[in-house]
């Protein structure tokens, strides 16, 4: 059977798996639930919280950035744990007893004002929008290996696949099917890179084989450790050392910070921590989504160093002359169809040639390393497919989430309670699934005219968060004095002078997107962490300037950081 | 366009015909449907009718009852229904199974030549229609034979080629019995009548066609031209 | 003649009420002065001529009577009419007649209608009842719910006449024979007095008079009326009012009937007023169970007198309130005043004033503060004793036992927040199933304060608590109208038995369940359905036309439920929720498909607005 037909069948059987769940479980009536006597096992939840997370960005594009740039992509790494932690233990308590499940909503009435609440529904409108661009990007790429058409084309079919997931269909939120996602999408992450690590290293953990020797032809230990093949090959072929970074140490701290207060952000992860009842249970399941989110983080840098070798090598040759292009592995000929690897033989000797000086001949796109992996590393067609369900799962289970609050904060927040007050609720859904297919669209724009790799859009998006959304939230919680005026100046401030940045770099002028242009050598991916000072700044100054937070609201904050109530209850 | 004007021509050669002067009525009849031809059938007077017979074959079988039931405007006039019982040659025979007539209700039967007379007065300002036209006009026609008025054109609106019409714009086929009276009465949610008696056929008949006339866009709509057929 | 009588039209007619009440001659001519016409639904509304007025008889098909605002009036069907209104009002009809469905009509003209009216009272009662019903559900959406129930369903059936120029011997003997103890006195078919047996004593014997004196002289002149349209309580008022105890019942003009304080007392024994006043009259508590078995009775008299679903639940609610009441003071009696201030507590449909047959018992103590040992007997007491006591008088134990005798049920005040305040905080699964019982409270008994402030802490933490908000929307999305994909029922089955549709649960409790979502989260403390909705609306936090829609589907689905349990009832059989939607017309179907349709679009509502999915 060849992998095209595989891929079909692994995917169908995928979306039958999830589409069976989702009708079982809306079958099962709640007192079938009562008996079993409560709701969803944390560790199922933490599945599905994971799954949630885990978007195309991560399953596809992560590896590929690590695998690239090497030491410079645990940027990503860093930043979304640190930021998942920063979420799970130090905001989402609070905003439970607040007892609000969206930022908006939250913030709307912390700062007892509609235009807060509006300003706050724009960031997330904004965010949520370049996340999921990312993940359409991320799904065109699926769809154009695996079907074998240009990546333009792979956008199209997953804009269609991803609306009727998401706007029609039933499944979405289902915390089943979103374990179902998260097991298929962690198995397939977790096949190639066991298969791999076994082959090239000897260790079944591609953990361990990332800090272990490479085995030689013969199956021995060859003495030569993978991270130091690896710096071999890429001073060898002129990129920096892998495991050198290049980047400033000011901009890597502040793409981290970036991605993590963005992280504390993100609209549609915090409403997955309130579909737990208990506050015992949100816990536990924070801990083992951490858990789930670390088996394919740890993960990644290995499969990376993994995939960049075995590149590198099948490109080059084992003598690095370069290989003639007619010999070229099946793969390269494969992802060549979908425009992602190009080769241009520029001194006309008909081998391919991969370096980082002018003898470079190949153009490889970074999206493409972990979909290619199973092909590089000669592996049987089951697991090329296993990828391409992985790949999409990823990318349903967040885009799904994500579309939902696009749409609902367009037709109730903006539309319902702003603009157009006195439609119908039956209105107010038509316009929430408008909403969500011309959200769709523009990802799908954007997914086709990228301003970045997949994982660069995403980090933009987290900027967008960290710089608006983040401040608000945390003096909203820990400031009983902040008022309406200081939160919406800041706010709009961040979210300002971030988009500015990030517009001029990557859009208006992107030839001068170098570091020596950079404000304080900070790049447009880390700019939100500078945009989250401003924010800050300026907050506190309006807020010192303007009338006081009314009392009422200083209880409200008071009563939210030390509850009385709630923690009698807990012992009851 | 072209029906028009052929029941128009038609229409008006029968008119002019000498061999018809026998009958009044015939003649009335024959101008009835020649002015109306235009008119919406909102306007038009029906008279729905039944023919219960001893077999299916006109040149040996015979009349045994004939029931009638006009439509006036659009209302249904069950107060002005009239029944007849025929006199015939031989026995009903087993035909008596199916419309309930016994040859000893004949008694009071009336001549074909008396019961065709007064079918014709009865007619002669109204338009005939039966389901399955064409099994009653044969009848008619036969007896007006026998009555030495050698008439071969008779009009009448035909509630099962109309239903065949309809369903054939539906689908490609029709199944053995849809078009059957009751099958058609069903699709319209009309009340299933059990009594195969020319009298509640003839009033089952009515009813159908006002319910065709309904879906086929309203009796303000159709005109008489656009339904009648010559059998 | 014969042989041209339509077999069908006549056998349908002769079936059909009130027309099986005449004549088999009269059917026959009834018949022929019909005309048949067919209403599409593509024509939208049926022309009614005004000037040529005629009763419409529904053949098939199916028609909504609306006024000219477009409320809806009235829903016909097969075997039904309309048009009668403006024949027996003699108004011009303004109302419209929308065709639902396509159908034949029978028009019977007015003259025949005015004839057959004359000449049989039953049909002339039967289209007074129906116009009567068709004036109430125009007009009145909040009557006393107690007395619901028409006098023309307990008027003696006879009317004994006699004429104004009969002697006293006759009338006396006609009394006698006909054992009645008034007469009325009709001249030309027009009432002219009335004569009762005291007006015997008190107008001739007492004054020595003899018995060829003419009734005229002794009767009561233009004697007071009741028209055949009112209620019972109407008939009650009347007579107290003029102290009198016979009424004639007029309908146009003429007598019809005659109504007596026998009858009124006879009907009421099993009406609620005096049942409640039984109630709490009794003594003992095997007289309190004797009473309550009248509560069946009672139950089925108000269904069979047509009362709206609702009014029907607040009635049945108030006897079990009395009950409730009546069993505490019984046993406070004998255990003596209370240690200290406590509130009895009802939970879920006795709250919300919605209880309907085999509903059980849910309730529960609140106390003013911890128990000793002795306090904690006395009200352990006094709950064990009204709860087994209410099980007998015919509400059942609950099987999730929350009752005031269990003791996790008997809290302070202190402890019923905390309770709540926990509920609220971890909606888990076994909190949202006590949210829809214990979010309905209502106080039955003691100090009303303690409740008070209970209501209005947990509504305090509700509204606005979009989290705790979302949990419940989410559970009450669990279960959803029994409908298909294609508009079809789905019928439950218990194996190879088909069950039919379940009205309560997948009906009645599914629009409960949403009301409640929106009445806590704006902090509504209204309990009853139909109120909270009113609260809902005034204050905007609903939409207008999703609200009216759902207390039009409750009322439908309730009375169907109810009038299928009265069948039930009456054949002895099993009383339970369940419908089957054969038996049902095919107006009904279709009007109970419309109301599972508003359940299914206002669960999507409250999922887009609460959950923020769609």
């Amino acid at each position: 059977m060849d992998v095209q037909t595989l891929t079909y069948i692994v995917v169908g059987v995928t979306f039958a798996l999830y589409i069976g769940i989702a009708i079982k479980s809306r079958a099962g009536s709640t007192k079938e639930f009562y008996v079993a006597g409560g709701g969803v096992p944390p560790v199922l939840n933490g599945m599905a919280t994971a799954a949630d997370w885990m978007s195309a960005a991560s399953f596809i594009s992560l590896a590929g950035i690590v695998s690239f740039v090497g030491y410079d992509g645990s940027v990503y790494i860093m930043g979304w744990t640190g930021g998942y932690v920063l979420l799970a233990l130090l905001m989402v308590p609070y905003l439970r007893k607040f007892g609000k499940f969206t930022v908006p909503d939250f913030i709307g009435d912390r700062y007892y004002s509609q235009s807060a609440r509006t300003v706050a529904v724009i960031c997330a409108i904004f965010i949520s929008f370049t996340y999921i661009a990312g993940q359409m990007r991320g799904v065109g790429v699926v769809f154009s290996r695996f079907l074998e058409v240009d990546v333009d084309t792979g956008v199209y079919i997953g804009m269609c696949v991803v609306f009727f997931y998401a706007v029609l269909g039933g499944m979405k939120g289902i915390t089943y099917t979103q374990v179902a996602q998260y097991c298929v999408m962690i198995f397939a992450f977790m096949v190639p890179a066991v298969f791999l690590s076994i082959m090239m290293t000897g260790h079944i953990f591609p953990q361990l084989g990332f800090g272990a020797e490479l085995l030689d032809a013969t199956g021995n230990s060859s003495g030569i450790y993978l991270l130091d093949k690896l710096d071999g090959l890429s001073t060898e072929l002129g990129f920096s050392q892998y495991t050198q970074g290049s980047k400033d140490m000011i901009d890597v701290l502040f793409i981290t910070g970036a991605l993590m207060f963005g992280t504390a952000g993100l609209p549609h992860v915090i409403v997955r921590f309130f579909t737990v009842p208990k506050v015992k249970d949100a816990r536990s399941s924070a801990g083992w989504t951490l858990l789930f989110i670390a088996i394919m983080y740890t993960t990644i840098p290995a499969l990376a160093s993994f995939s960049r070798v075995n590149m590198i090598q099948s490109i080059n040759g084992p003598e690095s002359q370069g290989v003639p292009h007619a010999e070229a592995p099946i793969w390269i000929e494969n992802w060549e169809k979908t425009g992602l690897i190009k080769w241009d033989d520029k001194n006309n000797d008909g081998k391919m040639f991969y370096s980082n000086t002018e003898t470079n001949e190949m153009n490889v796109d970074r999206d493409i390393i972990v979909l290619a992996t199973p092909e590089m590393a000669n592996l049987p067609a089951w697991v090329i497919a296993l990828m391409a369900a992985g790949g999409l799962a990823a990318a349903l289970s967040t885009s799904a989430g994500l579309l939902l609050v696009i749409s609902t904060s367009v037709s109730h927040d903006l539309l319902k309670k702003n603009l157009m007050p006195n439609i119908s609720d039956k209105k107010e859904l038509m316009y929430a699934r408008l909403a969500s297919a011309a959200g769709i669209i523009m990802a799908g724009y954007f997914g086709i005219n990228p301003p970045g790799f997949v994982a660069a859009v995403v980090a933009i998006a987290f900027g967008l968060a960290a710089s608006s959304l983040f401040p608000a939230i945390t003096m909203g919680i820990f400031s009983r004095k902040m008022n309406k005026e200081g939160a919406i100046a800041g706010m709009l401030a961040g979210l300002l002078f971030t988009t500015v940045y990030i517009v001029y770099f990557k859009f208006i002028n992107p030839s001068a997107n170098v570091s020596d242009n950079w404000l304080f050598g900070i790049s447009p991916e880390g700019i939100g962490m500078l945009g989250m000072v401003v924010n800050f700044a300026v907050a506190i100054l309006v807020c010192k300037m303007t009338a006081p937070t009314p009392q009422a609201v200083v209880d409200m904050v008071e009563s939210i950081r030390f509850p009385k109530g709630a923690g009698e209850a807990q012992d009851h | 366009m072209f029906q028009k004007w052929w029941l128009n021509n038609k229409l008006k050669r029968l008119i002019s015909n000498n061999k018809l002067n026998k009958s009044t009525h015939l003649q009335r009849h024959y101008q009835y449907l020649f002015t109306q031809l235009n008119k919406p059938v909102s306007d038009i007077n029906f008279l729905a009718l039944d023919i219960e017979m001893t077999g299916l074959d006109h040149k040996k079988d015979e009349m045994v009852s004939i029931g009638i039931i006009p439509i006036i405007k659009g209302q249904i006039q069950p107060g002005y229904a009239q029944y007849k019982l025929l006199k015939i040659q031989g026995s009903v025979g087993q035909s008596a199974t199916i419309h309930g007539v016994h040859d000893r209700d004949l008694t009071t039967a009336l001549d074909t030549s008396e019961v065709i007379e007064w079918l014709l007065q009865q007619c002669q300002d109204k338009v005939l229609v039966a389901h399955h036209a064409l099994l009653d006009i044969q009848f008619i026609e036969h007896a007006l034979l026998k009555l030495g008025i050698p008439v071969h054109q008779l009009f009448a609106v035909d509630t099962l080629q109309l239903e065949k019409q309809r369903i054939y714009r539906k689908k490609q086929f029709i199944k053995n019995g849809e078009l059957r009276l009751n099958a058609c009465r069903e699709r319209y949610y009309l009340p299933i009548y059990s009594a195969h008696n020319a009298l509640t056929d003839a009033l089952a008949c009515a009813e159908l066609l006002l319910a065709q006339l309904n879906k086929m866009g309203g009796l303000e709509h159709i005109k008489l031209q656009d339904i009648l057929r010559k059998y | 003649m014969d042989n041209s009588e339509l077999q069908p039209i006549f056998d349908f007619m002769r079936k059909l009420a009130p027309f099986d009440t005449l004549q088999e001659q009269t059917i026959k001519q009834c018949c022929s002065t019909l005309t048949i016409v067919y209403y599409s639904k593509a024509q939208k509304l049926v022309h009614v001529d005004t000037n040529q007025p005629q009763l419409y008889i529904v053949r098939t098909g199916a028609f909504e009577v609306s006024t000219q605002q477009g409320e809806l009036i009235d829903r016909i069907g097969e075997g039904q009419f309309f048009g009668f209104s403006g024949m027996l009002s003699g108004e011009k009809v303004v109302n419209q007649v929308h065709i639902l469905e396509d159908g034949l009509v029978y028009h019977l003209p007015a003259s025949m209608f005015d004839q057959l009216r004359g000449s049989c009272y039953q049909f002339d009662r039967f289209f007074n009842r129906a116009f009567a019903k068709r004036l109430r559900n125009q007009s009145s959406l909040d009557r006393n719910a107690i007395d619901t129930a028409r006098i023309t369903n307990i008027m003696s059936k006879e009317l004994t006449t006699i004429a104004p120029d009969a002697t006293i011997h006759d009338a006396a003997m006609l009394m006698s024979n006909k054992r009645v103890s008034s007469l009325i006195v009709v001249d030309q078919k027009q009432l002219c007095g009335i004569l009762t047996d005291r007006d015997l004593r008190s107008r001739v014997l007492a004054k020595g008079l003899g018995g060829n004196l003419s009734v005229a002289s002794a009767m009561t002149q233009d004697p007071t009326t009741i028209e055949s349209n009112s209620l019972i309580f109407e008939a009650m008022l009347k007579m107290s009012e003029n102290n009198i105890h016979h009424l004639p019942v007029m309908s146009h003009n003429k007598p019809i009937a005659i109504i007596t304080s026998t009858d009124l007392i006879r009907s009421q024994s099993s009406q609620p007023l005096l049942l409640i006043g039984q109630i709490q009259r009794q003594p003992n508590l095997e007289s309190l169970i004797q009473v309550s078995q009248k509560i069946p009775d009672l139950l089925y008299n108000l269904i069979s007198s047509d009362a709206k679903a609702s009014e029907i639940g607040r009635i049945l609610t108030s006897v079990t309130d009395a009950l409730t009441r009546r069993l505490i003071a019984l046993k406070q009696k004998q255990l003596g005043p209370e240690p200290m201030r406590f509130c009895w507590l009802s939970f879920g449909s006795q709250a919300r004033q919605d209880q309907m047959a085999g509903s059980d018992q849910d309730n529960a103590l609140i106390l003013e503060k911890e128990t000793t040992e002795q306090e904690a007997k006395y009200f352990k007491q006094l709950s064990e004793y009204v709860c087994c006591a209410l099980n007998e008088c015919g509400f059942p134990f609950c099987p999730g036992n929350i009752m005031a005798q269990n003791p996790v049920w008997q809290l302070t005040l202190q402890q019923w927040l905390q309770q709540f305040s926990k509920w609220i905080k971890s909606p888990d699964p076994t909190a949202l199933l006590h949210a829809s019982i214990f979010f309905d409270m209502r106080p039955i008994y003691g100090e009303i304060s303690l409740f008070d402030q209970l209501q209005t802490s947990v509504l305090k933490d509700t509204k606005n608590n979009d989290i705790f908000i979302a949990a419940l929307s989410q559970n009450a999305l669990q279960s959803t109208p029994p409908l298909g994909f294609f508009r079809s029922f789905v019928i439950e089955r218990d194996g190879r038995e088909v069950k039919g549709i379940d009205l309560k649960h997948k009906g009645n409790a599914l629009i409960n369940d949403i009301i409640r979502i929106y009445a806590l989260s704006v902090g509504i403390d209204e309990v009853n359905t139909s109120k909270r909705i009113e609260r809902l609306v005034t204050q905007s936090a609903i939409d207008k036309d999703i609200a009216m829609n759902l207390l039009d589907a409750w009322e439908f689905i309730a009375h169907k439920r109810l009038t299928n349990q009265g069948r039930q009832f009456n054949q002895a059989q099993t009383v339970s929720n369940y419908i089957l939607p054969d038996s049902l017309s095919s107006l009904a179907r279709h009007q109970l498909k419309d109301a599972f349709k508003v359940i299914y679009e206002a669960q999507s509502t409250i999922k887009l607005k609460f959950l923020r999915q769609f």
